[in-house]
Order: structure tokens, then C-alpha cells, then sequence
């Protein structure tokens, strides 16, 4: 799962060499920030076929927090 | 009574010393008197203003969880107080009428003190409430506190509900709160009056008056009007922090050295903190998250409206929706180019390109600040178009110095450069001077030094109103 994960990670942030790990979060990628964020969130949602509700959405900062909820 | 004026600091004082020897389970309601007296001494009607909103906000979101309708009916009335405060605040005679001898006025139930501040925070509060995010609160006492508090009635910060209100019950104050909120109180007055009302004589001669000095003239201007604006207002936050320090509160920081931002998105992260995390949690977040599946369109979509609302939050007027298409333009154009300005800057990774970088988004800055500080957008277009042509005066004495250095005397262009020196000396060393002023150690030293710069160099004339405080 967190080798899909890493793929929409690279897709967004326009990066084919980004590494994530279960502690990597929005302080350690320079592109992760308020107006890439949920950019971030569509392409989770489309890409393993979940809906997040606002309140988890806001709540995400790394991706250990994202992996708890697909 | 503005937080310049001597007054103030006599209130100050006085609530601070009560506030300090009374029992704990009193500071919230001598607290509340306070603030109302502080509001009712502005003028009546803001404070009558002040206490309907909190009482209405106060007893709907009791509601607001069951009642859809009651919810749209809060933010109805909230956000109707915001426009009518923007559209009313652009007149200046109001319809006066006499009840029982006091002299009331319809226009000042609209352009209250702080009305379009705090209704942002009964919004946040009553939208917490309605999502279940925090339980309504159960003390008239605190929730009139959070809306009134005086040290930030006036132009914030702006305090989301559960920064505030969990905090009332436990506030205790030390002596070393007391020495650090009186060091930044007086960091905040040497801001305002040393540095800001120093460069109002020079902003306001291109501003207000002649527009048609030479290109480098109305640019220094521009440049001098966003450190101005930047002084007057971080220098009311350091009061409203250091004054809300000395009795026992912690407000959210504004300000984090913004004019050295190496992008505008940067830039945002560091001026007006508190109105910018505002508007995302409640605005730009909501509506992206409605429209995320059109991915980097929903972002553009969200930028855009956060903006345009945030320039008519400032004031119902074109100079501000032009405002805030710049900083539209800006944010667009950096969460379209993100990735390769990230790999330039790690190619190019020198003081160069960074100090290349933050004159750039200095500059944008500045350039948006001409519609902000302009009276109309043609005065604007006026004073860009000026900056294009005849860039070098003839003359640099009198089509240069002279016009900032408002006098034409010697000792005027003595006092233009010792403003310019002192601020950006300032503005060089601001991150040490901060620094100091939050730490305990070198205390009489620094109140002493502080002191005397303000006596030598300061502007008095009791209590030149800040900027903020107009919207």
C-alpha cells in the first residue's frame, strides 16, 4: 500500500525520485502545503477508491495519519 | 482611547494591578467590565453593537446543532454585520437622533469598534459548534470575554474559539508575564511611533497629495508604505500581545517576519497570520474540498474566492478588489510554477537567489500595497503609470528628497534619513530584537534603551490611529 501511495505522492508533487516512509510528513516535502493539499486528497480518493469526510481531510499531516483511513 | 494613547496606558495599568492581586474566579468578569468600558469610552454604540452580536451568537449556538436554519440565520446575521460595517464605515455623516439626551448615531451601530473582527470569531465559534468540533460554551461571562477582550477588540488577532476560551479558567500570571508583556508592549509603541508615524509625512505626500513625482519618488513610496503598514500593524499586535501577556492571556502571533518571504505563498504564511488562517479554515478549505475532484483548478478556484473575499473584508471597493486580483495573480502563478521554482532554488541554492528572490516578492508586495493605500483605483493606475515614466528626476534634491522629506528644510531631510535608518536597521536586526524582547534576561536595560528611543525619536500627538482599526 505505501508503495501506491509513494506513486501519487510522485504524481503530485511533480517529483519521480520522492521517497515516503510512515513518518514522512507535510514539514519534510517542500511541495506539500494548504493549496497543494487536497489535490493530494483527490488523488488518494481516486486512486484507491475511498471518500474522505472534511473533518478527516484537515486532520491529515503525514502519512501514517493518511494510511490509518485507506 | 487608542493603544498609543497615554490614557491607555493609564487603563492599562490600573486594570493590570486589580487583575493581578484579585482571586482567579474573578479575573474573567473584571476582565469583561474592562473591555466593555474600554469599547463604551470609543463610543456607545459599538459597545451596544458588541453586546447584542454576543448575546445573539451566544444563544444561537445553543441551537445551531439541531437547526440547520438557525445556523444559516447566524452566519446570515454575522457576515450582513461585516458588509453593512464596510459599506456604512465609507460614510462619514451619519443620521444623528437624539434619545433622552444622548446623542445616538445609526451609522456607529454599524461602523462599531472591532465589528468586523469579532464577527469573524462568533462565525468560527458558531461553525465549531455546529459541526460538533467543540461543545457551546456554558459561560456568558467567557464567551463575552472572548468576543470583547480589549487587548484585541480592535483589529485582532483574530482567535478561533478553542485557542481562546478553554484557556479563561486556567489563567495564571507570573511576574515574569508581567516583565515580558511590558517589554513587548513597549517593542509595539516603539514600532508605531518611532518607526510607522515617521514615514506617514513621506507616504502620504505621494499618496495624498502630488502624484507626479518622478518613477523612483512614488516608488519609494510604495516601498515606504508597505514598511509602514508593516510597523504600524505588527507594532499594534506587539501592544495587543503585551498587554494581553501582563493579564495572563497568550494571543496567536501575526506576524513572523514577513518582508523577508522568498514567495508570495511564503509571504502569506507570515503577514496576518491569524486573517489568513481564518480564511483558509473557513473558506479556502470548505470550497476546495467541495471541488477537489477538478485538482489544481479547485486550488485556482479557492485562491480566487478567498482573496476577492478577503479585499472586500478590508473595505467594499474596487482599490481592494484590485488588491487582492494581484495577490490572486501572484498565488496562481506560484502553484503553477511550484515545482521549478523548487528546483532552482535548489540549483541555485546562495544567498544570491535568495536575496534575488525575496526583492522580487518585496516588490510584488509593494505593488499591490499601491491599491491598498490608494483613495481610488485611477489614482493607482495614476501613480503605476508615473513609476514607468520619467523614472529619474531632473533634480534629485527637489524632485527626490524634497518630496519625502515633507519641509524642505535641512533638518526635514535629516529626519526623512534618520526614519529610513532606523527602520531599516530594524527591519535588518528584527529577528535579535524580538528575540530580546520575549526573554527576561537584560530587562531594565532594554526598557531604559527602549524608552529613550521612543522620547528622542518617537512622534507625539496623542494617539495617531493605526491603520487596522479602519476595517
Amino acid at each position: 500500500m505505501l508503495e501506491k501511495l509513494q506513486q501519487v505522492f510522485r504524481k503530485v508533487f511533480e517529483d519521480d525520485n520522492l521517497i515516503i516512509t510512515q513518518s514522512t510528513s507535510a514539514s519534510h516535502i517542500k511541495m506539500w502545503d494548504s493549496l497543494t493539499h487536497l489535490q493530494l486528497i483527490a488523488e488518494i480518493e481516486a486512486e484507491f477508491k475511498v471518500k474522505f469526510t472534511f473533518d478527516q481531510v484537515m486532520m491529515f499531516n503525514s502519512v501514517a495519519d493518511i494510511l490509518k483511513l485507506i | 482611547m487608542t493603544l498609543n494613547s497615554p490614557l491607555f496606558f493609564l487603563f492599562l495599568f490600573i486594570v493590570v494591578f486589580i487583575n493581578y492581586f484579585i482571586s482567579k474566579s474573578l479575573r474573567a468578569t473584571l476582565l469583561v467590565a474592562a473591555s466593555f468600558l474600554f469599547i463604551g469610552y470609543y463610543n456607545i454604540e459599538s459597545l451596544i453593537t458588541l453586546v447584542v452580536f454576543s448575546l445573539l451568537n451566544f444563544f444561537l449556538a445553543k441551537k445551531v446543532i439541531a437547526n440547520r436554519s438557525l445556523y444559516v440565520l447566524a452566519l446570515f446575521l454575522n457576515i450582513s454585520a461585516i458588509l453593512l460595517f464596510n459599506y456604512f464605515s465609507k460614510i462619514t455623516n451619519g443620521l444623528g437622533v437624539s434619545i433622552s439626551g444622548f446623542q445616538f448615531s445609526f451609522t456607529h451601530f454599524f461602523i462599531a469598534l472591532g465589528l468586523s473582527f469579532y464577527s469573524l470569531q462568533n462565525i468560527a465559534y458558531i461553525t465549531e459548534v455546529r459541526f460538533k468540533r467543540i461543545q457551546s460554551e456554558s459561560s456568558l461571562i467567557n464567551y463575552l470575554l472572548y468576543c470583547s477582550f480589549f487587548p484585541k477588540v480592535i483589529s485582532g488577532p483574530v482567535m478561533l474559539p478553542n485557542e481562546f476560551l478553554p484557556r479563561i479558567s486556567s489563567v495564571t500570571i507570573t511576574k515574569s508575564d508581567l516583565i515580558i508583556g511590558f517589554k513587548r508592549l513597549l517593542l509595539g509603541l516603539f514600532k508605531k511611533i518611532v518607526i510607522a508615524d515617521r514615514l506617514v509625512a513621506a507616504v502620504s505626500s505621494v499618496f495624498d497629495f502630488n502624484s507626479d513625482y518622478a518613477g523612483i519618488t512614488t516608488i519609494t513610496a510604495a516601498y515606504l508604505f508597505t514598511i509602514q503598514m508593516y510597523f504600524d500593524f505588527s507594532g499594534y499586535t506587539d501592544m495587543a500581545m503585551g498587554a494581553a501577556k501582563m493579564l495572563g492571556f497568550e494571543l496567536k502571533e501575526n506576524f513572523d517576519t514577513p518582508l523577508r518571504s522568498s514567495s508570495v505563498t511564503e509571504f502569506w504564511r507570515r503577514w496576518h497570520i491569524s486573517l489568513i488562517a481564518w480564511f483558509t479554515k473557513y473558506i479556502y478549505y470548505p470550497l476546495v474540498y467541495r471541488l477537489r475532484d477538478y485538482k489544481k483548478y479547485a486550488a485556482l478556484a479557492g485562491i480566487a474566492v478567498t482573496f476577492i473575499l478577503s479585499g472586500l473584508w478590508h473595505r467594499i471597493g474596487f482599490t481592494f478588489i484590485c488588491w487582492a486580483l494581484c495577490h490572486v495573480f501572484y498565488l496562481s502563478f506560484e502553484l503553477l510554477t511550484k515545482r521549478s521554482r523548487l528546483n532552482l532554488s535548489e540549483k541555485f541554492n546562495n544567498i544570491f537567489y535568495k536575496s534575488f528572490t525575496v526583492f522580487l516578492v518585496f516588490n510584488a508586495v509593494c505593488f499591490s500595497n499601491i491599491f491598498f493605500r490608494a483613495e481610488s483605483v485611477e489614482k493607482a493606475i495614476h501613480l503605476i503609470k508615473n513609476s514607468c515614466t520619467h523614472f529619474i528626476p531632473a533634480d534629485w534634491l527637489s524632485g527626490y528628497i524634497a518630496p519625502l522629506a515633507v519641509g524642505g528644510h535641512q533638518v526635514d531631510e535629516f529626519n526623512f534619513f534618520t526614519s529610513i535608518f532606523i527602520a531599516l536597521f530594524v527591519l535588518l536586526f528584527e529577528k535579535k530584537i524580538n528575540r530580546l524582547a520575549l526573554k527576561e534576561n537584560y530587562s531594565i536595560l532594554y526598557v531604559v534603551l527602549i524608552m529613550l528611543l521612543i522620547m528622542v525619536f518617537g512622534i507625539f500627538n496623542s494617539g495617531t490611529r493605526f491603520i487596522y482599526m479602519q476595517f
